[in-house]
């Protein structure tokens, strides 16, 4: 019964592309990625680049389209897939640390539960998920505080990116006014 | 044996020939290019202040089952994903696309930016050959009847320097025409009896790669 009802949905969805002839549009909250070190396919063929990339983050970039964004479109509280569409997946090419919890090399997924001062990012070993909506805490590896910090123009478009510290490197999100850095240990 | 010393210089200068023809023939080794700073993109600053612009090509990815990680959602679905690609998404923008911005016979990386990433959650077989799981560097050298599509093990690389030594499957597949026009490069998965068809289109252009996949 599952398995026909699956299969109806996939039909249903792939005809809605395929047959009529209406590909694929754009998506509004486009997706992008980011490497440790930064633009590492870019360094890897100026062969400027070690020979393994340490992280990779896919994630969808929504804009803030004049709309207020952290308390209003993200809710304070609430799990918010770091993103839009398919939740922000993390690529760990080497194991490492994050807060006090070390992580093996793998896939996984981000979340993060924004409070005014303070943001839960969360990593989770369920993969290819669609937004929070399925979200399991059961199956989070950590979740770990990070501080707020202010910007002081507006960011339009939701960006993370990353930079080399002295332990390893920061991760910094951004979006609005609002960011925060989360350090990786390796 | 005394040669007369015309005869001797005449063989010397024949075989000076000879010997200069040969250092000539012998193929010369391709040097690799030396990367000249204005040939290749420039990474962004590492900095804290520099806020990342969206993408003029924007990043897309698609999985087989299509749309996997929404049917998950829906807990319509419990096993893993069959495959996935991740690529970016060049427009037409009024321009000639197929022999023209893309290059007939050349090295394509099937969208733009980094390298299209094709990723295989179980071995899967495709023109009889079998795939094995895993990550593959997916390219295409396009031409007007069809396109050979490339996996390469060279991964996390910007898509304009292809390692050609690192290719591992090769398949060659026809082109069909579309029905209209498509301006952004687009791909997407569709199920079949035997496994899946990806698809590829662009322009006035389409091609599809049939997967077959374990179970069926």
């Amino acid at each position: 019964m599952k398995k026909s009802i699956f299969i109806a949905l996939a039909c249903l969805l792939t005809l809605s592309v395929t047959a009529q002839g209406k590909w694929t549009p754009l998506d509004n909250s486009p997706m992008d990625m980011i490497y440790f070190p930064m633009d590492y396919p870019i360094l890897k063929i100026r062969k400027q680049a070690p020979e393994m990339p340490g992280i990779k983050i896919i994630y969808s970039r929504p804009q803030k389209k004049n709309r207020k964004v952290f308390g209003e479109l993200v809710e304070y509280g609430a799990v918010w897939r770091l993103g839009a569409n398919e939740a922000t997946e993390l690529n760990l090419f080497k194991d490492l640390r994050i807060a006090n919890t070390k992580i093996k090399k793998g896939r996984y997924t981000m979340y993060a539960i924004p409070f005014k001062d303070k943001w839960t990012i969360i990593i989770n070993k369920d993969n290819d998920v669609w937004g929070s909506f399925a979200y399991d805490e059961k199956k989070d590896i950590v979740r770990t505080d990070v501080k707020t910090g202010k910007n002081e123009e507006p960011v339009e478009a939701f960006t993370m990116m990353f930079e080399k510290a002295d332990f390893g490197a920061n991760l910094l999100i951004t979006w609005e006014d609002v960011k925060v850095a989360l350090p990786f240990y390796f | 044996m005394n040669y007369p010393a015309g005869k001797l210089q005449r063989i010397v200068i024949v075989l000076c020939c000879l010997l200069l023809y040969g250092c000539h023939a012998i193929p010369e080794k391709k040097e690799t290019k030396v990367d000249t700073p204005a040939s290749l993109p420039v990474p962004r600053q590492e900095s804290n202040n520099v806020v990342s612009m969206l993408d003029k090509s924007p990043m897309d990815i698609i999985y087989f089952p299509w749309e996997y990680p929404k049917l998950k959602m829906m807990g319509k679905i419990k096993t893993q994903p069959v495959f996935r690609v991740i690529y970016s998404r060049p427009q037409k923008n009024g321009r000639e696309v197929f022999g023209a911005i893309v290059k007939y016979g050349e090295p394509w990386r099937l969208g733009a930016n980094e390298g299209t990433e094709i990723e295989f959650f179980e071995d899967v077989t495709i023109q009889e050959t079998k795939v094995r799981k895993g990550r593959y560097l997916l390219y295409c050298i396009p031409r007007p009847t069809d396109w050979t599509l490339i996996m390469n093990s060279d991964l996390y690389s910007w898509g304009l320097r292809i390692n050609a030594k690192k290719d591992v499957f090769k398949f060659t597949v026809p082109t069909m025409p579309t029905d209209k026009t498509i301006e952004a490069f687009t791909m997407e998965t569709e199920k079949t009896k035997e496994g899946a068809l990806l698809w590829m289109a662009w322009d006035d252009t389409k091609v599809s790669l049939a997967i077959k996949t374990m179970d069926q």
